[in-house]
């Protein structure tokens, strides 16, 4: 649990110090459902990354135990697009899921999947063929799928701990320590940075928290073989993401779509109820209610928490007696 | 109280959403993923049942879109707004 320790505690005294570079540097984003409209740093996700590369090389340097390096790869390789569209500006839509699909490539190369997923009701398959590609697709649809949540002060994180906590007690019913410890010490990183993060946001963990996040989940997913309780714990996100390209036409900035889901009404989030607004998770909050940015969070986190049990009980009652 | 109610309304359909999930990897893996792994000699059945597990996938998404647009428009925005 050492490991655990060092990611927390990284994280939690970088993160002061990544408020203040991008503050210095103007990686900053302005807080958008505040009457105010205050400026935020977007490098608190700098925290969250170097935080759980810290445990997870800790580790990778106590136990060369061949998986550790291929998730640290991979999210390091989502994390650092975002970091470059943080400083840059938003990559266009229909580039930037090709350039998520080489996060997958630590885990392709150095053979750190099992292309034998449970499928409830059917059991073991035999996917050597197409599971890489659909390794390689799920990176830029979770990657995206978690980014998209990022909207209320600590929502990503807030929906991200149900299914790092879900992928905990999956492995620990297996026995897979090595699996939980990786889980253990990203979900320690996303506590750390909650104090900077949460309403009223001192930082915004920005496209590299996000994508770091979205990595590291696809990785624990793909390399624990829990693809299944997976998807189904990511449903709001998936949801959240799938709607949103579906309203509005297709992979385009949110930038160019001019009608909004919600608005705020006396510092009060609600939904717009205009035909072509984009259909979100926190419209859907909103819908007729007036609704305070800390509530709202806090509405993601329990649904999360629910998708995050119904991908637990999917993986008793139909995989982990099949997973073997 | 409109934020339970939402709240509540959101998990019905995600277990809705759960339940076809299920039944949709079902029929996908003993469509799509059979067909492709094993690559029967048959290639018109073959196809035929690539083809079918695509549509009922493609089906399902769609679906699954218009319902939670249904369940938006009908269900969470359906009361006139408050003056």
């Amino acid at each position: 649990m050492f490991e655990v320790l060092v990611a927390a505690l990284t994280t939690l005294l970088l993160a002061p110090l990544m408020i203040i570079f991008g503050r210095r540097f103007g990686i900053e984003g302005i807080d958008v459902h505040k009457p105010w409209k205050p400026r935020i740093p977007k490098t608190g996700g700098l925290a969250i990354i170097l935080g759980s590369a810290a445990g997870i090389s800790m580790l990778l340097w106590f136990s060369n135990d061949g998986i550790s390096f291929p998730i640290l790869a991979a999210c390091l390789i989502a994390g650092l697009i975002g970091f470059y569209e943080d400083l840059q500006g938003e990559i266009n839509p229909k580039l930037k899921p090709l350039l998520l699909v080489f996060a997958s490539l630590p885990i392709l190369f150095l053979g750190a999947y099992t292309p034998r997923p449970v499928i409830p009701f059917l059991g073991r398959t035999r996917l050597y063929r197409v599971y890489p590609v659909l390794v390689m697709i799920s990176y830029p649809v979770v990657c995206n799928a978690v980014n998209s949540v990022d909207v209320l002060n600590g929502s990503v994180i807030l929906t991200s701990i149900p299914f790092l906590v879900m992928s905990i007690t999956i492995f620990y019913l297996r026995g897979d320590y090595r699996l939980m410890m990786i889980a253990f010490i990203i979900l320690a990183s996303c506590i750390a940075i909650l104090p900077y993060n949460l309403y009223p946001a001192r930082t915004f963990i920005g496209n590299s928290g996000s994508l770091f996040l979205g990595a590291a989940m696809t990785s624990i997913a793909i390399v624990g073989r829990m693809e299944m309780a997976a998807i189904i714990a990511l449903i709001p996100q998936i949801m959240n993401e799938m709607h949103v390209i579906f309203s509005i036409g297709g992979l385009r900035s949110a930038k160019f779509v001019e009608k909004r889901p919600v608005r705020l009404e006396d510092g009060m989030l609600t939904a717009s109820r205009e035909k072509d607004a984009p259909i979100t998770l926190l419209r859907m909050i909103c819908a007729e209610a007036k609704v305070s940015e800390k509530t709202a969070v806090w509405i993601m986190m329990i649904i999360a928490c629910f998708t995050a049990m119904l991908g637990l009980l999917t993986d008793v009652l139909f995989i982990e007696g099949m997973i073997q | 109280m409109k934020v339970l109610r939402n709240l509540l309304l959101i998990m019905l359909l995600i277990t809705i959403v759960w339940i076809t999930l299920l039944f949709i990897s079902y029929i996908i893996s003993v469509t799509v993923f059979y067909t492709l792994e094993h690559l029967p000699s048959a290639i018109l059945p073959s196809i035929l049942r690539v083809v079918i597990g695509l549509i009922i996938a493609g089906a399902w998404i769609i679906g699954w879109y218009q319902l939670t647009k249904a369940w938006l428009y009908k269900i969470l925005l359906s009361r006139k707004e408050e003056t």
